[in-house]
């Protein structure tokens, strides 16, 4: 069975279309890149899935692990295993990074039907992926995101998808602006995670970052249709070639 | 106490001549008083059976408006710290700092019976906080209750005034409290109010500043049907700093006014005041900042914030800062704020599996918390934070 089975997707926001007749599966284990120019939907796409109730799915279905989409809200799709790393994580003054997380943490272990972890549980867990991700202590000690660096921002975002061991990890763009040891340290991360029943999609604007995670579909996403799919060697033909042939054919 | 006598008469024609305040005041344009106006208050005295927790070693007990010894605790205060009744003392500076132009302050001075008296002579320093601790449960009852701190030359000191009631019982509370830091003092002040939210509760706190003192009000408010807090700040000393901060949580048809006077009488001074409320259902908060700035009062640097989150439509803030500022090398920033919960914020907690009722309740304890994180004291810090995580429980649940 698809881990993500997305069919004929259409989505809107503030009364525009933007997704467009979207279809996309993802087995288990599989790692999925999304290429296109800028405002063609994927922060869109990746929105919608992970179910910001200011876009409206005008059209389709979407089953997640079995489930219809419709049926769960953001925090329970997240609670299923849903994740999504932000390509413009959000700041939360006032409310620590270890708070929030040992609450995400045991939102989905309550789900699960696990055992809530107890404060030295969670701070085993902690040390256990902070180190992957080389996160400096002072960050978990800090307001979510709290005058972090752009890049700090995105490894605590894949800091938070390590914590919550998700089925499926969207990353939006994770790679923007990080510097090239922070790029490793991340696909690394993203790496030690993947097993025969994780699942990635990863949106990102550069060949380079599938260079670290190799993707075994790349597609091409342009006015909020996938209008070509292929393996990892079509991100470099994109890189060399551009979306102009696609941009072109179709107006907005 | 012929003075005093002399004093309470005075403060009686006072309120003669000036009668309960009403809305056609410009300081009381939104707050109606005309349910306590109407209302005849008795002096009957019975027992308080409210439960209480002291926040320090020292404490005194107030059962509906009496100092009550077997429930207080100041034996073994260490020596050049006076604690006991108000009623059994005397100081020259007794009634020069209350506002003699506000009728709640002359019905107080004219009134009262019972209230704390604190001395702290010069250097010394204490750390456990003195809890003076207000009980009340009697119906129909008011009471005026007067205290006045005074700290030494260079001493450290902090005091807690909390207000408990009875949930469902009807009172008027009406306090007035003198402090008085000499130069170098340092002194930390905290306000619970937590008064049943079917009383009445003012109070007029007013506080004089000497060189290079540090004086800090907290005060959280809670309870209360109709309430004010009237916080003053006299900086008459050069290289003093005033910070007052509060919060106030309100929800029913609950009404809270704060009212701030910073005065800036002299070169030289700080003062910071960060404000907060959050309002659910039909509540409604005033929040009046003024700060005066004299000519003299040069190198002033006066910061002041209020910041409101509204959880409900029908919640209500009106917020007005007021600067008069009359010297011209100064820093003045005010800023005010209402607004709602970030919806963004709540999304991303969200898509981290955090429920909704949760999220808000987390984020509005991140909202509320900037408020606790000034306190210095961490057994009042972490009594307020309970008290708030209570209170979020209750009106999300
Ligand atoms: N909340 C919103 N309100 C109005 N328009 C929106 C909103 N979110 C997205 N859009 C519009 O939808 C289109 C797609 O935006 P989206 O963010 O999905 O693009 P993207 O492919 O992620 O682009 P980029 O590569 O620049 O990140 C854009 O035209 C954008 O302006
Ligand atoms: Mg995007």
């Amino acid at each position: 069975m698809a881990l993500l089975d997305i069919k004929n997707l259409h989505a809107s926001v503030a009364g525009n279309d933007i997704l467009k007749g979207i279809n996309l599966t993802i087995n288990p284990g599989e790692v999925h890149a999304i290429m296109g120019p800028n405002g063609s939907g994927k922060s869109t796409l990746s929105n919608v899935l992970a179910g910001n109730e200011i876009y409206e799915k005008t059209e389709g279905e979407i089953l997640f692990d079995g489930k219809n989409l419709d049926d769960l809200v953001a925090h329970e799709r997240a609670r299923a295993g849903l994740f999504l790393a932000f390509q413009y994580p959000i700041e939360i003054p006032g409310i620590s990074n270890m708070y929030f997380l040992k609450a995400a943490v045991n939102a989905g272990r309550e789900y699960r039907g696990e055992e809530q972890l107890d404060a030295m549980d969670f701070i085993d867990l902690i040390e256990e992926k902070k180190n992957v991700m080389n996160l400096r202590d002072d960050l978990l000690e800090r307001a979510v995101n709290s005058g972090f660096s752009g890049g700090e921002k995105k490894r605590n975002e894949i800091f938070q998808m390590a914590m919550l061991e998700p089925k499926l990890g969207i990353l939006d763009e994770t790679d923007s602006g990080l510097d090239i040891d922070a790029l490793r340290i991340v696909s690394d991360g993203v790496n030690a995670l993947r097993s025969p029943e994780r699942s990635f999609l990863l949106i990102t604007h550069y060949q380079r970052l599938l260079d670290y995670i190799v993707p075994d579909f790349v597609h091409v996403m342009v006015h909020g249709k996938i209008v070509k799919t292929g393996g990892k060697e079509l991100a470099l033909e994109l890189e060399n070639e551009g979306y102009a042939s696609w941009v072109g054919e179709e107006g907005p | 106490m012929n003075d005093l006598q002399q004093m309470r008469d005075k403060a009686a024609s006072v309120f003669e001549q000036l009668g309960f305040p009403t809305t056609r005041e410009e300081l009381w344009r939104f707050t109606d008083v005309s349910a306590l106006a109407n209302q005849e208050f008795s002096n009957d005295w019975s027992p308080a059976s409210v439960d209480f927790l002291p926040l320090g070693e020292f404490y005194l007990v107030f059962e509906n408006g009496k100092l009550s010894p077997e429930k207080s605790n100041i034996g073994g205060l260490p020596e050049g710290i006076k604690v006991g009744s108000i009623m059994d003392r005397a100081d020259d500076r007794f009634g020069t700092l209350a506002d003699t132009q506000s009728a709640f302050v002359a019905a107080n001075t004219a009134c009262f019976s019972e209230g704390a008296f604190i001395e702290v002579a010069d250097g010394i320093e204490l750390d456990s906080p003195i809890h003076l601790i207000y009980l009340a449960d009697a119906d129909g009852a008011a009471f005026h209750l007067r205290n006045l701190i005074s700290v030494g030359v260079g001493s450290t000191f902090s005091v807690v005034e909390e207000y408990i009631g009875t949930p469902g019982t009807a009172y008027w509370t009406n306090a007035v409290t003198e402090v008085f830091a000499a130069d170098n003092a340092t002194v930390d002040h905290y306000k619970i109010q937590r008064e049943s939210k079917t009383a009445f509760h003012f109070q007029t706190l007013e506080a004089q500043l000497g060189k290079n003192a540090v004086f800090s009000n907290h005060a959280i408010a809670l309870g209360a049907a109709l309430g004010r807090n009237d916080i003053r700040g006299k900086l008459m000393g050069e290289g003093g700093e005033a910070i007052c901060n509060g919060l106030y949580l309100l929800n029913e048809k609950q009404h809270f006014d704060t009212h701030l006077f910073m005065d800036h009488a002299v070169a030289n001074c700080n003062s910071h005041e960060l404000y907060k409320g959050i309002l659910d259902e039909k509540s409604k908060a005033v929040f009046c900042g003024r700060i005066l700035v004299r000519q003299d009062a040069q190198q002033t640097d006066a910061v002041q914030s209020n910041r409101n989150l509204l959880l409900s439509r029908g919640a209500k803030v009106h917020s007005l800062p007021q600067l008069e500022i009359y010297a011209d090398d100064v820093k003045c920033t005010h800023g005010a704020t209402i607004g709602e919960l970030d919806e963004v914020a709540l999304y991303y907690l969200q898509t981290r599996g955090i429920d909704p009722a949760r999220g808000k309740a987390m984020l509005t304890y991140a909202f509320a918390n900037e408020v606790l994180n000034e306190m210095k004291s961490t057994p009042v810090r972490t009594y307020l934070e309970n008290l708030v995580h209570e209170w979020l429980e209750k009106v999300s649940g």
